[in-house]
């Protein structure tokens, strides 16, 4: 099937001759080498495909080029080299006026500081990609009223931006985002800027809509937690360069390097990691024949401890048709937790202490 | 260094523009001429209160109650100091200047804000304009549009428009480009981004934009009262020439008010028109002197003392008499006399006024400086004037526009320049005594404007002739500054030297001891002529004679100014009416009609 957006080879480069910048990246000079000649490299041969209905996390530090790259994909900024399609259209192709009817109908945009506009009220601002398509005031005005209400936000349309909190008024940008009923959406550190446990909420209320909506998302941030927590798939970014793309178990648990390693430091295993992810898939088959409960793949990692505290063997794990696919014994809990992946080594009684190892 | 021709290049620029693009210039002058006679018309009539309740009704429906009450009390005190006429024509240039201005910079700021081309370019150009002295733009602008209203809407346009054009970029640069970008990710349109976006956030920082513009246009009315566009600033500039300061006060009062009221209604106005302004203003609680009535109400108050007005209007003006007699010969003719803020020019001008009127002319009179005036009569826009004095003291003009120019002939004379020195002064009684005493007058000579013609001669022969050269510096300022420095320095009994010349009214009221020229370095006085358009005389045949036939002695001359003098400011064509009554035969002689008929008219 045609993925709904392919980005193929992507390359933008800021400042004097960027085309023989790209040149002289692709035989292998890196940024600082461009830096030195006051060109910046944003985004170099970044390709990756996001399917229908996807939720596609694009993850770095500032400066690795993530909000260029995203601006590239609805057309705000011209690759220096490199295509974009949106089902099967290249968005280089297109004249100003087809790109500009493209953003206004098929792909919205939220952004990290809301860009909401202080002189128009909340149901003018979600109405505002419809009035820009020219839809009647009534008909757009009852449409951004259903996407304020999507958004928990009926009862507040006649407010003005100014009056609501920092979630409320992303709320709004998620519902001016929405009201056009875009097809892909594009979301720039939508939530960097919010309140940790307001953070949370809009997640997950944005993974609530998700499973009603269906849109494809490409959703940027720094936070590997929050890209963990949205992405089907995420793609990690570090100077320009996408270094792993991937679900969040293949980086979690196969980091592609250093780089990435280091990042995962930081993230909550426990949240990530599901049974499928952590069981080990050659079991010998009898291990569901007791009565004991058992777990899914897809049973969040914390279930599965509690679940294993409660047995006093390994923890089977089914699939819908109630198969065994795997088995999940304590230590392995344990030893993923710890990011150690070992065997276990039998003590040595006569040579004294235990030394744990970190 | 060579010396760089740059003036002469500015010079033959602006002869070549003049050349030809004289119907350019007439047509932008016929529309600012225009814009400004319809705006003037409208202010100026309704009665003065009435227009103050109209102005007063404005300022409370933008700012509140108390705004409106202080508005109505500074317009009638405009009205109490009977500069209404005045204050309205002066609103009328602001307002069509501000427009104008508005017109061109606006656009021109959202063309810099969208382009760095554009705002490199433009950025020099606005800062020429905001800073070359006003004055050397004046001349320029006098000349490709004339004397009046078109100059000093120009004048005060080109001085105004940098702030217009600023405010609109800044205001344009500092909306947040997040927001910019968001409405571009919707698929705005570049213009829309304009009127949606931009325009509306920017909306505050244009408007006070807009509020300097009016504000420098104000502050412009005044240097554009130098070439004859009345109103307020021609006020300040008369009272400047005869250094009467009660008057300039009382003018720069009425430009005061104008100023705050604007000021205050144009900031007023920012709020209303832009939605975020309103939404502020709005959370803010009302009392009772910060009530405003709705825009309807507003609108409906203005246009019923509107309506009034107009009808007062059309009452008034049928209710008018014309004053035909049996001595008219102008028959309704229109006649433009022009004059420098000099005793002579004055009593000699209203004198003809007078005699004109009575004739069955129209007459106007209008004030210039020197240079302006004579500018004006060549190019046509000033019938005659009657106090030219050649051929020493206009030397410099007269062979510059004698071309263009009809004498008209001399109307009395002999007058005379010299230095003059406060009877007080003892031991000097000559030029030739200067020179042991020059410590006493600290070795200064105080002139007047450096451009007169006798300033020209005391430098270039007078102290030569007597060797003072090295001994005295003269210096240079203006005549108003000159006879100041003659004030104060007579108040405090302090010897003083000054530029001075006969007749003058200075040797009446102060004890002044004129220095003798043995040498006759001054040359012999000049006589004041009068000066006539080309073709003057030709179009009036009859008045032409009656100029030329013109003459004054010094005792009516002096008795004349006197008269004048002691009326009082406003009120010189009743003193000429006075003095007329107590010299019968003389308007008969200097306006004879055939028959005689006048006779008994004048002296009744």
């Amino acid at each position: 099937m045609q993925p709904r957006l392919e980005a193929e080879h992507l390359f933008k480069v800021f400042g004097r001759r960027p085309d023989e910048a790209v040149e002289r990246v692709r035989k292998g000079a890196d940024r600082d080498d461009l830096r030195g000649d006051g060109t910046t490299a944003a985004v170099i041969d970044a390709s990756f495909r996001v399917e229908e209905g996807e939720i596609f996390v694009v993850m770095g530090l500032s400066g690795s080029g993530k909000s260029t790259l995203l601006r590239m994909l609805n057309g705000l900024l011209e690759p220096t080299a490199g295509r974009v399609l949106f089902d099967g259209r290249d968005l280089t192709a297109l004249t100003d006026r087809e790109l500009r009817k493209l953003r206004s109908e098929r792909i919205s945009m939220v952004f990290q500081h809301f860009a909401l506009f202080p002189h128009r009220s909340v149901r003018d601002n979600a109405a505002y990609g419809l009035e820009v398509q020219g839809v009647p005031r009534a008909e757009r005005e009852r449409r951004a009223d259903e996407a304020l209400a999507l958004c928990g936000l009926a009862g507040w349309e006649k407010a003005w931006p100014d009056e609501l909190s920092g979630g409320m008024q992303q709320r709004v940008g998620l519902a001016r985002a929405l009201a056009t009923d875009a097809d892909l959406l594009l979301m720039d550190e939508s939530f960097s800027a919010l309140d940790p446990l307001i953070r949370r909420d809009m997640q997950d209320q944005l993974l609530e809509l998700q499973k009603t909506l269906r849109k494809t998302i490409v959703f940027i941030t720094h936070d590997l937690n929050e890209a963990m927590r949205l992405g089907d798939r995420i793609a990690v970014m570090r100077d320009g360069r996408i270094v792993q793309t991937g679900t969040a178990e293949d980086i979690l648990l196969r980091p592609a390097n250093d780089y990435v390693a280091s990042f995962i430091q930081d993230v909550d295993r426990s949240r990530v990691l599901t049974a499928a992810a952590v069981m080990d898939t050659e079991p010998r088959g009898d291990e569901a024949d007791c009565g004991c409960e058992t777990a899914a793949p897809d049973t969040p990692f914390t279930e599965l401890c509690a679940l294993s505290a409660r047995l006093t063997h390994p923890v089977a794990v089914l699939d819908a048709g109630r198969t065994l696919v795997g088995v999940v014994p304590r230590q392995r809990l344990v030893g993923v937790l710890g990011d150690e992946h070992g065997e276990a080594t039998a003590c040595d009684r006569d040579g004294g202490k235990v030394t744990g190892r970190a | 260094m060579p010396r760089l021709p740059l003036g002469d290049w500015v010079d033959s620029g602006v002869n070549w523009l003049v050349g030809h693009f004289s119907w350019l210039f007439d047509a932008v002058k016929a529309v600012m001429e225009g814009m400004y006679d319809g705006i003037d018309a409208v202010l100026a009539a309704p009665a003065p209160l009435l227009m103050a309740g109209i102005l007063a009704v404005v300022a409370w429906w933008l700012r509140g109650l108390l705004a409106g009450l202080l508005a109505f009390a500074g317009f009638a005190l405009v009205d109490s100091l009977d500069l209404w006429d005045r204050a309205m024509s002066t609103l009328a240039l602001v307002l069509v200047a501000t427009v104008i201005a508005l017109l061109i910079s606006v656009p021109l700021g959202i063309w810099a804000a969208r382009s760095r081309a554009v705002s490199a370019a433009v950025r020099p150009v606005l800062d020429l304009l905001q800073t070359m002295p006003s004055m050397v733009l004046l001349i320029p602008a006098m000349l490709f549009f004339g004397l009046g209203t078109a100059a000093g809407v120009v004048a005060t346009l080109i001085f105004a428009l940098a702030p217009g054009v600023r405010m609109t970029e800044l205001g344009i640069r500092q909306v947040d480009a997040e927001l910019v970008e968001a409405a571009e990710a919707f698929g705005t349109s570049p213009r829309d981004v304009l009127w949606r976006v931009q325009l509306p956030l920017a909306l505050p920082t244009i408007m006070a934009g807009v509020n300097q513009v009016i504000m420098l246009g104000l502050s412009m009315v005044v240097i554009a009262g130098m070439v004859g566009t009345g109103g307020l600033g021609g006020a300040v500039n008369e009272a400047i020439g005869q250094l009467d300061i009660g008057y300039g006060f009382e003018a720069g009062v009425g430009i005061v008010v104008l100023a705050i009221y604007l000021d205050r209604v144009t900031g007023a106005l920012g709020t209303r028109l832009s939605p975020l302004g309103r939404r502020a203003a709005a959370k803010v609680p009302t009392r009772a002197w910060s009530y405003r009535p709705r825009p309807a109400v507003a609108v409906a108050g203005v246009a019923a003392l509107a309506l009034v007005a107009g009808g007062l209007g059309v009452l008034g003006s049928s209710s008018g008499t014309s004053e035909a007699s049996g001595s008219d010969i102008g028959k309704g003719k229109e006649i433009r006399i022009g004059y420098i803020p000099w005793d002579e020019g004055i009593a000699s001008t209203y004198l003809w006024k007078e005699l004109l009127e009575e004739r069955g002319f129209k007459v106007t009179t209008t004030q210039y400086a020197a240079g302006p005036l004579y500018t004006g009569l060549a190019t046509g826009q000033v019938d005659f004037q009657t106090d030219s004095w050649l051929p020493t003291t206009h030397a410099e003009y007269w062979a510059k526009y004698g071309e263009r120019l009809e004498d008209l002939g001399k109307w009395y004379g002999p007058t005379s320049l010299e230095l003059t020195v406060p009877s007080y002064v003892k031991d000097v009684n000559s030029l030739a005594d200067l020179e042991e005493h020059a410590s006493e007058f600290d070795g200064k000579i105080v002139g007047i404007e450096p451009s007169a013609g006798m300033m020209g001669l005391l430098k270039s022969k007078v102290l030569k002739e007597y060797g003072l050269d090295g001994t005295y510096e003269v210096v240079d300022g203006s005549t108003p500054a000159m006879l100041a420095e003659l004030k104060r320095a007579y108040a405090r009994k302090q010897p003083v030297v000054v530029t001075l010349w006969s007749p003058h009214w200075a040797y009446s009221d102060y004890g002044l001891k004129k220095l003798e020229d043995p040498k006759g370095a001054w040359g012999k006085g000049d006589g004041v002529h009068t000066l006539a358009r080309k073709g003057f005389a030709a179009d009036n045949p009859v008045v032409g004679r009656w100029l030329k036939d013109f003459s004054m002695t010094e005792e009516q001359l002096t008795g004349l100014e006197a008269q004048i003098q002691k009326a009082g400011k406003g009120r010189e064509q009743d003193a000429v009416r006075t003095w007329l009554r107590r010299h019968p035969g003389l308007a008969g002689k200097w306006a004879p009609v055939a028959g005689g008929a006048t006779e008994s008219r004048a002296a009744g």
